[in-house]
């Protein structure tokens, strides 16, 4: 396995959750498959349309995200939103985002 | 437009294996995304076919999206139930095919089979043993691990330091040695008793040898002479503190030497005190008796006598 390799392995693991977080802050305002894999894109948190997709039905079924169909435009589309209890998710994963971000900065300095 | 678009045959390959009640919804947001991923390339100045096949390529196995959707688990035995079904499996296999195979060589040998045919029955049914054990246990594990939709089914406890397993006896420990040289002094002591008083009785004679009168005194004497070199075995066991290979193979022809002399034995009849079925046994029990007796008691010898080479074996591996 090249360096590389290792790292994209460790990378992935490690974004793995932000991407949860990263779903319920953006769905406030409804957003669909599609659509939000581009918001994803755009603001950093690159992700494939086959994680997405599955996550997005595990999500409403938790209860977190509720989902309507829209079928005002040509192409109908399943709409999502965070739920109170998403919202609540969300700020609870922040949370642990932030203090794991003050204890990587609290280790000793990098060499 | 009724030509079948590759989109048709994913989306329709990825609904398959959903429960019926989300598939029109999940078919429906499905084809919606797909679409949407292939105008977003064709937008891009990309050619419509190759686009398409490039979003499918890119979302992978429908039936892998399918189970993630689902929830199903897209493994044989999971890391929750792994170590539980190795273990079982494990323990099965190193009991049943040897009493499989002991309790068919047994009971084709009382039969009168020969040799040819023992040997070939065996392994047919020790080989399917092994097959069904190995078969039977997963497939009980992979239904549970389907059934049990992420709850736990109850069948790993948790694991406490109380489960840990034992340090391996080295079998070279005094304890060990004293076993050993009082089994061998009890052994010794029974041929000479049965020689000298009888260990079979009758109403009519009263005590008598069980073992040929024949056999006294170079056989008798042969054997206790293997039993003495058993116990210098032993002893010497105990002096270095450990089976070494050297060792378990001098156990192994000692076993060997007595195993086989008692089966040549019986095989010709010289083993059992001819008096000891005319007299003992009711007439009418003589004639299944001759062969059941000896045939149980060469079967004991052999099974005694490899479980004592594999075990000597094993200690000196171990102590490696």
């Amino acid at each position: 396995m090249s360096e590389t390799e290792g790292h994209d392995t460790h990378l992935q693991e490690l974004r793995r959750g932000t991407v949860v977080l990263a779903c319920l802050r953006l769905l406030a305002t409804p957003g669909y498959g599609y659509g939000l894999l581009e918001q994803l894109g755009e603001r950093g948190f690159p992700t494939d349309a086959n994680t997405l997709y599955p996550l997005l039905r595990r999500l409403e079924k938790q209860g977190f995200l509720s989902s309507e169909w829209n079928t005002d435009e040509a192409r109908p589309r399943k709409f999502y939103r965070t739920t109170p209890a998403g919202a609540r998710l969300a700020a609870a994963l922040a949370d642990e985002v932030r203090a794991i971000a003050d204890a990587i900065a609290a280790l000793p300095p990098e060499e | 437009m009724t030509t079948i678009t590759l989109t048709d045959r994913y989306v329709d390959a990825a609904m398959r294996t959903v429960p019926e009640a989300q598939r029109a919804d999940l078919a429906a947001e499905l084809r919606g995304s797909i679409d949407d991923q292939i105008e977003a390339r064709v937008a891009d100045g990309e050619d419509r076919a190759a686009a398409e096949r490039a979003v499918l390529t890119e979302l992978g196995d429908p039936e892998r999206l399918a189970a993630q959707y689902t929830d199903r688990p897209l493994w044989l035995i999971g890391p929750r139930y792994f170590l539980t079904w190795w273990r079982l499996t494990k323990l099965l296999w190193a009991i049943v095919p040897a009493c499989a195979a002991f309790g068919v060589a047994l009971g084709q040998t009382l039969s009168g089979a020969g040799f040819g045919e023992i040997a070939g029955s065996v392994a047919s049914v020790v080989l399917a043993v092994i097959v069904h054990i190995g078969f039977w246990t997963t497939l009980v594990f992979f239904i549970v691990e389907r059934s049990a939709r992420g709850a736990d089914a109850g069948l790993v406890g948790e694991w406490t330091p109380d489960q840990l397993p034992e340090p391996r006896q080295k079998g070279a420990g005094l304890s060990d040695l004293v076993a050993s040289l009082i089994f061998l002094a009890v052994a010794s002591g029974a041929l000479l008793w049965d020689h000298f008083i009888g260990l079979a009785y009758s109403p009519a004679t009263g005590w008598m040898p069980f073992l040929d009168p024949d056999l006294w005194p170079w056989w008798i004497g042969g054997l206790i002479a293997v039993l003495v070199l058993e116990a210098l075995l032993a002893i010497s066991v105990y002096a270095k503190g450990r089976w070494d290979i050297g060792s378990a193979t001098v156990n192994v022809i000692l076993n060997v030497v007595v195993a086989g002399g008692v089966l040549y034995l019986l095989v010709n009849g010289l083993l059992v005190n001819p008096a000891f079925f005319d007299e003992v046994i009711p007439a009418e029990a003589i004639e299944p008796l001759t062969t059941v007796v000896p045939t149980i008691i060469g079967f004991g010898v052999v099974a005694i006598a490899a479980w004592d080479c594999v075990d000597a074996f094993l200690k000196a591996l171990r102590s490696r």
